[in-house]
């Protein structure tokens, strides 16, 4: 593999090849990246198992959560990425409402094939991404400004085009049965199908980030751009694709919506911007870039789902939630860091 | 002769364009302070100044429609407005009282001046009577969340929810207020679900903080949300918990899927302000007070709550398809 050498200041990122040599063992388990994250949802479930109450736990309680997190999830993957390799994308937050008026005006108001609007909402998020992931690596600009701009230009051209075209800032779409049964119906009444796409992209994922060179790849551009490009990693095409990947996965989300509620508006998505970044936060990807995983960001997406939704099966006053969510997460963040530090600089005792 | 006509021809016409001008000058020039037209709800005020305009024009006078360009700037750019009719010697003068502290001063100035002013959308008959202007036309959120309670109360609703994606702006906590005393008022309970700023326009977390509320507390029969794409995330929640049944939906204003679902009986009602009828009445009322001397003993004018349900959802289809709804 012609970056091992790229790889080496990321083995934290990529203990999977040393617990392969060591073979199995508890203390190898706990350092893996992920670890901290799964103690911080462990903690926060059980909150809201003391709190709440046990329906929280049961299939249409589980929905609750698992819709949400599915939704953040397929977001959180590629930002997660993106962080990991040291940029980060905001223009998210305007792509989910591109996506889903794309093709609700396409096949809601021109009332055109179903597959030409959802061809064209991914279509739009590539182009995004495009621009997004060209000008980063051409104008060398941070990437958060970068997409701060393509935040606003996205969100304007949206508000404009639907108002030109459509009269109106809400356009419904009827999905046709196929479509609905893809991409927007709830399995047993309750489950988002979306659900089984974000397992499914996790899956795949997970093969790609760290049992791929891929993975080796964005982790080293995370740890050091200049020598991950003298290893002979395309650092730049590494970039544009994460961006693409970003932008129309947000597209792809913002694309479910409008089939699942039959509806879609301008307005919608911009929480998404914060809440995927938290998420990935949470499941302990470094801010500074180098460090984190793919299940570690599962597990952070689920985190903030229950966090966000556990408080509806709680007794708390609902004036509370957002101190509640933002103590939780706090509680969730800390436990993950301490416990990676702990686990991290944990040296077994001399035979 | 033939010069003597083209003279006698060019004093006839002088004189007829000075008497033109001079009725011109009587009757009433109207100026409406307004939003972007490219805003839906800004659009439909739009085409109740244009179908004004008619009878205004037909007794000679006019009517000029002063819009903001952006609305970054709200309070001091509509005082901009407000001083630009002034300085156009206006007669009558439209006007939101948005935001009070940056616009009353301007009202005032043009009351002085001798202009006579109806506030429109935004204001109160206080306030009107205060700036010293004839009326207020507009709506009232707490009275619309009123109606939307009372209207569960009558259909037999007992415990009402309303799900609030703002909590803490001043009018959506008047309308869950107004819907929570009104459901009171019939004899039965209402409260209100403030989301988190987490939840803000993502319909999954609307949809799912509803279900969950629902399957709670089995007791809430009617739900209802402070705006149109809130609903669409509401229906679904409430299509989760498995409640159609039994579980009423309503929301303030509406969009194209909110009248889908009325008129499939999936959505009870929605509560609308009627901003069309806020620009017609008010230009020509304005006229006809400045042109005749009428004065509406109805102060004010609330052209809300209108209720669309499944009753009216034809003709509001209609309505929406003219662009006046």
């Amino acid at each position: 593999m012609s970056s091992k050498t790229a790889s080496q200041p990321l083995a934290m990122g990529q203990t999977s090849t040393s617990s392969n040599v060591s073979g199995f063992s508890v203390g190898g388990l706990f350092r893996r990246p992920e670890a901290g994250a799964f103690l911080g949802l462990f903690g926060v479930f059980a909150f809201f198992l003391v709190f709440g109450s046990i329906d929280f736990l049961k299939p249409a309680g589980a929905a609750s959560w698992l819709n949400v997190a599915a939704n953040l999830g397929i977001v959180a993957f590629p930002i997660g990425l993106l962080m990991i390799a040291g940029e980060l994308d905001i223009s998210i937050g305007s792509m989910i409402p591109a996506g889903s008026m794309t093709v609700a005006i396409i096949s809601g108001y021109y009332e055109l094939p179903i597959w030409l609007g959802i061809a064209a909402s991914l279509a739009l998020g590539v182009f995004v991404g495009l621009v997004n992931g060209i000008l980063v690596v051409r104008t060398n600009v941070p990437s958060l400004i970068v997409t701060l701009g393509t935040l606003f230009a996205v969100a304007g051209l949206v508000l404009g085009l639907s108002v030109l075209l459509t009269g109106t800032t809400s356009v419904a779409l009827k999905a046709p049965a196929l479509a609905k049964y893809l991409f927007g119906q709830f399995v047993a009444n309750t489950f988002q199908v979306i659900i089984f796409w974000w397992l499914a992209l996790t899956a795949l994922y997970v093969y790609v980030v760290h049992y791929s060179p891929w993975g080796n790849w964005i982790f080293a551009m995370g740890g050091d751009k200049i020598s991950a490009r003298n290893a002979g990693i395309p650092t730049a095409r590494l970039t544009i694709a994460l961006f693409v990947l970003s932008s129309t996965s947000a597209a792809f989300v913002g694309m479910c919506q409008a089939i699942l509620f039959n509806s879609a508006q301008v307005s919608a998505g911009m929480s998404f911007i914060f809440n995927s970044i938290i998420s990935v936060v949470v499941g302990g990807v470094l801010l500074t870039g180098g460090f984190g995983s793919i299940i570690g960001i599962f597990f952070g997406t689920i985190t903030f789902a229950v966090v966000n939704q556990g408080i509806y099966f709680t007794s708390f006053d609902r004036n509370w939630s957002s101190l509640i969510i933002g103590v939780m997460l706090l509680l969730a963040v800390l436990m993950n860091n301490t416990f990676r530090s702990m686990a991290l600089s944990y040296s077994p005792k001399k035979k | 002769m033939t010069m003597l006509t083209t003279m006698t021809k060019a004093f006839a016409t002088s004189v007829a364009i000075c008497l033109t001008a001079a009725s011109v000058a009587l009757a009433a020039d109207i100026a409406v302070v307004g939003g972007k037209t490219d805003d839906a709800f800004w659009s439909k005020i739009k085409k109740g100044v244009d179908d004004a305009r008619f009878v205004v024009e037909t007794n000679g006078g006019k009517v000029t429609y002063l819009q903001l360009q952006t609305y970054d700037n709200l309070g001091p750019d509509a005082a901009g407005l407000v001083r630009t009719a002034i300085s156009q010697g206006v007669t009558g003068l439209v006007v939101p009282n948005w935001v009070p502290e940056a616009e009353d001063e301007a009202i005032k100035a043009a009351a002085d001046s001798g202009i006579k002013i109806i506030l429109m959308n935004a204001g109160s008959l206080d306030k009107a009577k205060e700036l010293g202007a004839i009326n207020y036309v507009g709506s009232d959120e707490y009275l619309a969340g009123i109606a939307g309670g009372e209207y569960f109360g009558k259909n037999g609703q007992k415990n009402v929810l309303c799900v609030n994606t703002l909590p803490g702006s001043a009018n959506q906590e008047a309308r869950c207020k107004g819907v929570i005393d009104g459901i009171t008022k019939a004899g039965g309970t209402g409260k209100q679900l403030p989301l988190p700023a987490t939840s803000f326009g993502d319909p999954t977390a609307i949809a799912e903080a509803v279900k969950a509320t629902l399957t709670q507390d089995g007791s809430i029969d009617g739900v209802i949300t402070i705006g149109a794409g809130d609903a669409d995330a509401a229906a679904s929640g409430i299509q989760q918990a498995g409640k159609v049944e039994s579980v009423k939906l309503g929301s303030f204003d509406f969009n194209e899927a909110g009248l889908d679902r009325i008129k499939n009986s999936a959505q009870l009602f929605a509560v609308d302000q009627q901003p069309y009828l806020q620009s017609l009445l008010s230009v020509s009322l304005l006229a006809s007070h400045i042109d005749f001397g009428t004065d509406l003993p109805v102060k004010p004018v609330l052209t809300g709550p209108g209720i669309v349900d499944a009753s009216n959802i034809e003709s509001t289809l209609s309505g929406v398809s003219k662009g006046a709804r």
